[in-house]
């Protein structure tokens, strides 16, 4: 009974997301003045499309710095212009999605990949999603277990201090960038951007839980007064 | 580290419960508390200097603190079981949200909810600038780098990777330590 509904839902879906997709990147163009082209996904059986998911988050696991936020606007890249797996709302519910659910929020690879593969199927999109989250954690667990267990010899060396010095304002600069790109992305009315604005003052001068916004936000998205 | 180390199993189920009694957040808050003050695993001081090696890596900081503490006991098997314990059921329940989002997410409804859910999910990633300026703040040439970097992202379409590879080992040259600053020059 589920299987079948989920299959239909699966092919609605893939429809409707066609449309979509031609209004998302439309708009994604306008809004950063980029000429992005109408985005075409490549043709690849399901395994290689499950293929380029791993190869993608392996290959960008070692760039996430300053706590994983920095590859936020990577990964909208990748999955919206770049791949075409998931429309530019889309990406932003996911984002969101991953915000709002318990645990790391760094957890979104798992849904990305989960929506690169929807249109093969739940079965198919549920082991790309696994094996999205494990391709991005593997290198960067690895590097971790190293850099433990020399810890001692590393904790003095130049190497770290300079990294630590270093990387620091890099990551300054990107985590900014992807604020506005997030932003973009979110793409809501005047009402959705003030409560953008009042969120963003909220999470730096009180530590209310961020659920509290987003269940707030969505009660007025609910009501109609923010849209997008 | 305490007299009796813990085994695969205890360490699993050690993230289990920090992973558990993080629904509503604050997961950083309860490693502590869990790891620190009920098991003994570390000091306080070792559970830090782990953050330390946490914040610095690639990797999500939680995720990388789970390796830390897998690593400390059981190398690289540890890390692996600490990371189960702590990922297997947020990621689960994740996953099968996200399922009930492709199938539901065009009814009207659940996207106008949707719709809100972002605005304030967008003030959040907004905030996460802001909230480590104040450390760069009196540091001129980190603001200017900082400055070049969002610039290079966001007006000229640079990638993360290139900006990483690029400015990365520039900004580490500068700031090689040594005694008097001079030119820049690794």
């Amino acid at each position: 009974m589920t299987l079948p509904f989920l299959l239909t839902g699966a092919s609605q879906s893939a429809v409707l997301l066609a449309d979509l997709a031609a209004v998302g990147t439309a708009s994604v163009a306008a809004a950063s003045g980029a000429a992005t082209a109408e985005c075409t996904p490549t043709s690849l059986t399901d395994l290689g499309h499950l293929l380029q998911v791993l190869g993608t988050f392996l290959g960008l696991s070692l760039f996430s710095l300053g706590g994983g936020n920095t590859l936020l606007s990577e990964y909208q890249h990748i999955s919206v212009n770049q791949f075409c797996w998931l429309t530019s709302s889309q990406f932003a519910d996911l984002y969101a999605l991953a915000e709002a659910a318990p645990g790391p929020s760094s957890m979104l690879v798992g849904l990305l990949g989960l929506g690169a593969a929807w249109p093969e199927g739940p079965w198919w999109a549920l082991l790309s999603g696994y094996g999205a989250e494990l391709a991005i954690l593997l290198p960067s667990t690895i590097l971790m277990v190293l850099a433990c267990l020399s810890w001692s010899r590393l904790k003095d060396s130049p190497w770290r201090v300079a990294f630590e010095r270093g990387l620091g304002p890099i990551t300054l600069g990107i985590l900014f960038e992807v604020g506005i790109k997030i932003l973009r992305t979110a793409d809501t009315n005047a009402a959705g951007l003030v409560v953008s604005l009042v969120v963003c003052a909220l999470m730096l001068r009180t530590r209310i839980s961020p659920l509290w916004f987003m269940a707030f936000a969505g009660l007025l998205g609910g009501l109609g007064v923010i849209n997008r | 580290m305490t007299e009796q180390p813990p085994s695969h199993r205890e360490l699993f189920i050690g993230m289990l419960q920090v992973a558990l009694s993080s629904f509503g957040g604050g997961l950083s808050a309860w490693s502590q508390r869990i790891v620190v003050e009920q098991r003994g695993w570390f000091s306080n001081e070792e559970f830090l200097a782990g953050l330390t090696v946490a914040r610095l890596f690639p990797g999500p900081n939680q995720i990388n603190m789970a390796v830390y503490i897998g690593t400390a006991f059981h190398g690289l098997s540890g890390a692996l079981v600490a990371l189960a314990g702590m990922l297997m059921v947020p990621f689960t329940l994740l996953m099968l949200l996200g399922v009930a989002y492709f199938s539901f997410h065009t009814l009207p409804a659940v996207d106008r909810v949707l719709a809100g859910v972002v605005a304030a999910a967008a003030g959040m990633a907004l905030s996460m600038g802001f909230k480590i300026l104040d450390q760069y703040w009196k540091d001129p040439v980190a603001l200017l780098l900082a400055a070049a970097t969002f610039v290079a992202m966001e007006f000229f379409h640079v990638r993360l990777v290139p900006v990483v590879l690029i400015a990365g080992p520039l900004a580490m040259a500068w700031d090689w330590p040594r005694s008097g600053r001079s030119q820049n020059q690794p």
